[in-house]
C-alpha cells in the first residue's frame, strides 16, 4: 500500500522540480539576451510582425477596458470641433499630420509611427480615442494630455478627430484658417484623486525627475539637479532662498526670477498645479 | 568554438558590469584623503549631507551623493574640476546671490575637496 503513494509523490516532486528548472533556465536564457546587447534599440529596425500584432492587440483590449466606464458627451456642435481644431494643431499635428499635410521630422521617424488618425478616428469609438488621448500610451511616444489640457479641450479634440476622416485637403485647410484665434485651453484644476498621489502625478507630469531624482519615482537617475529626497528637511531653495512653502512655489512657477542664469527652466507650470507640488513636497506623509 | 566564445563575452560582460558610466572628471594635483580630511576640518557637512564624512549630514545645501556624475554646480555652471576648484575658493564671486558662504582654504585644499567629492560615485 506504501509503495504505490511514494511513487506517485516521487513522481509530482520531479514534475515540480522539472518545472522549477525550466523557470530557471527561462529566466537565465533572458538575462543572457538581455545583457548580451543583441536586443537592438534602433528605431530604424522593424518590430516583427507578430510583435507588432501583439502589441496592437493588447492595445485595443487595455484601451477599451480602461474605458468601459467612460461617458461620451455630444460631439457634434461646431464650436467645439473648432477648438478641438485648435488643440489638434497645437499638440497632434506634428506626429500625427493632418488632411494634405505632413507630420514633422520627428513624427516621421519614430517606431511605432504615430498612427494615422484619419483611420484610428473612423476605427475607435469616441471613449476610446478620448482615454488615448487623455492618459497616452506608454512606450510609443504618445503623451498623456490630461496635464496640457483641459477636460473639455481633451473632448473637443475628440469631437475634432472623430470629423477627421471626413474632410478633404482643401475643408482642413479652410477650417484650420478660420479658427486662427482659437486657443487650446491648458488644464488648471485638478480633482478626484488624494493629495499626496496628485502630488506625485504632478511631479511625473511636469517631468521633474527628468533631472532630479525623486523619492518614490521610478525614472532615469538623472544628477542634473539636486536630489529630491526628505525635501521638506532642507533649509535653501537652489542654494538662494528659504524653503518655504510660498517660496517653493513661486521657484517651481518661475525659477529664473528668483535665481537669473539657472539652469532649471520655466516648466510651463500653472500657480494651481504648482502649489500642489510644493505641498507634496513639504508635507511629511 | 563561437558558441563557447559567445559564453564568454556575456560572462566577462556581467563580470565587467557594463553599466557602469563613463568615469567622473579629475582633478590634477588633488589628493582625495586629504580633501575627506579638509571637509571635515572646515565642517562642510554642517550644510551639505557628503557620504564617507564623519558626520556631514547637514540638509541646508544639496546632498553630494554621486558628485561625479553631477552635471551642474550650484544649478549654474557645467560641473568641471576648473569651475569646481574656483567654487569651492569662492562661491559668492561665481554667484552672488549663493548661501554658500566663502571659506578661506588655500588653492591646494580646493583641489584635494574637488578631488575627494569626484570620488563620489
Amino acid at each position: 500500500m506504501a509503495k504505490p503513494r511514494f511513487t506517485r509523490r516521487y513522481k509530482l516532486l520531479l514534475m515540480a522540480a522539472g518545472a522549477s528548472a525550466l523557470v530557471l533556465a527561462g529566466i537565465v536564457v533572458g538575462f543572457v539576451v538581455l545583457l548580451s546587447g543583441v536586443m537592438t534599440t534602433a528605431a530604424t529596425k522593424q518590430h516583427y510582425t507578430i510583435t507588432h500584432r501583439i502589441l496592437d492587440l493588447g492595445l485595443r483590449y487595455a484601451v477599451r477596458t480602461s474605458s468601459r466606464d467612460v461617458i461620451v458627451p455630444p460631439l457634434d456642435d461646431p464650436r467645439m470641433i473648432d477648438q478641438g481644431l485648435a488643440c489638434y494643431r497645437r499638440h497632434c499635428l506634428a506626429c500625427h499630420g493632418a488632411p494634405g499635410l505632413a507630420q514633422s521630422e520627428a513624427g516621421k521617424g519614430m517606431l511605432p509611427i504615430p498612427s494615422p488618425l484619419a483611420q484610428s478616428a473612423r476605427e475607435w469609438p469616441a471613449a476610446w480615442l478620448y482615454y488615448v488621448t487623455k492618459k497616452g500610451v506608454r512606450m510609443t511616444g504618445m503623451p498623456a494630455w490630461e496635464f496640457r489640457m483641459s477636460e473639455e479641450s481633451l473632448w473637443s479634440t475628440v469631437a475634432f478627430l472623430k470629423t477627421l476622416p471626413f474632410l478633404s485637403e482643401r475643408e482642413y485647410r479652410e477650417m484650420e484658417a478660420a479658427v486662427a484665434d482659437e486657443e487650446c485651453t491648458p488644464r488648471m484644476q485638478l480633482s478626484g484623486l488624494p493629495g499626496r498621489e496628485r502630488g506625485d502625478l504632478l511631479l511625473r507630469q511636469y517631468a521633474c525627475h527628468s533631472c532630479h531624482r525623486i523619492e518614490g519615482v521610478v525614472g532615469p537617475h538623472a544628477h542634473v539637479g539636486p536630489e529630491i529626497i526628505d525635501w521638506r528637511s532642507r533649509k535653501y531653495i537652489a542654494g538662494v532662498i528659504p524653503n518655504t512653502f510660498d517660496n517653493l512655489t513661486r521657484w517651481i512657477i518661475e525659477p529664473d526670477a528668483l535665481k537669473p542664469g539657472t539652469l532649471m527652466p520655466d516648466m510651463g507650470v500653472p500657480p494651481a498645479h504648482a502649489r500642489e507640488m510644493a505641498r507634496f513636497l513639504l508635507t511629511p506623509e | 568554438m563561437p558558441e563557447c566564445r559567445a559564453i564568454a563575452i556575456v560572462i566577462s560582460l556581467l563580470l565587467s558590469g557594463c553599466d557602469q558610466p563613463l568615469p567622473g572628471p579629475e582633478v590634477q594635483g588633488g589628493d582625495a584623503e586629504r580633501g575627506r580630511a579638509a571637509l571635515q576640518k572646515y565642517e562642510c557637512g554642517v550644510c551639505h549631507l557628503i557620504p564617507g564624512v564623519p558626520g556631514a549630514k547637514g540638509r541646508v545645501g544639496p546632498a553630494l551623493h554621486a558628485y561625479s556624475r553631477r552635471i551642474y554646480i550650484a544649478g549654474r555652471f557645467p560641473n568641471e574640476p576648473d569651475t569646481l576648484t574656483r567654487w569651492l575658493l569662492d562661491p559668492p564671486a561665481l554667484a552672488p546671490d549663493t548661501a554658500m558662504p566663502r571659506i578661506p582654504m588655500t588653492q591646494k585644499t580646493a583641489l584635494d575637496i574637488a578631488a575627494y567629492l569626484y570620488s563620489l560615485e
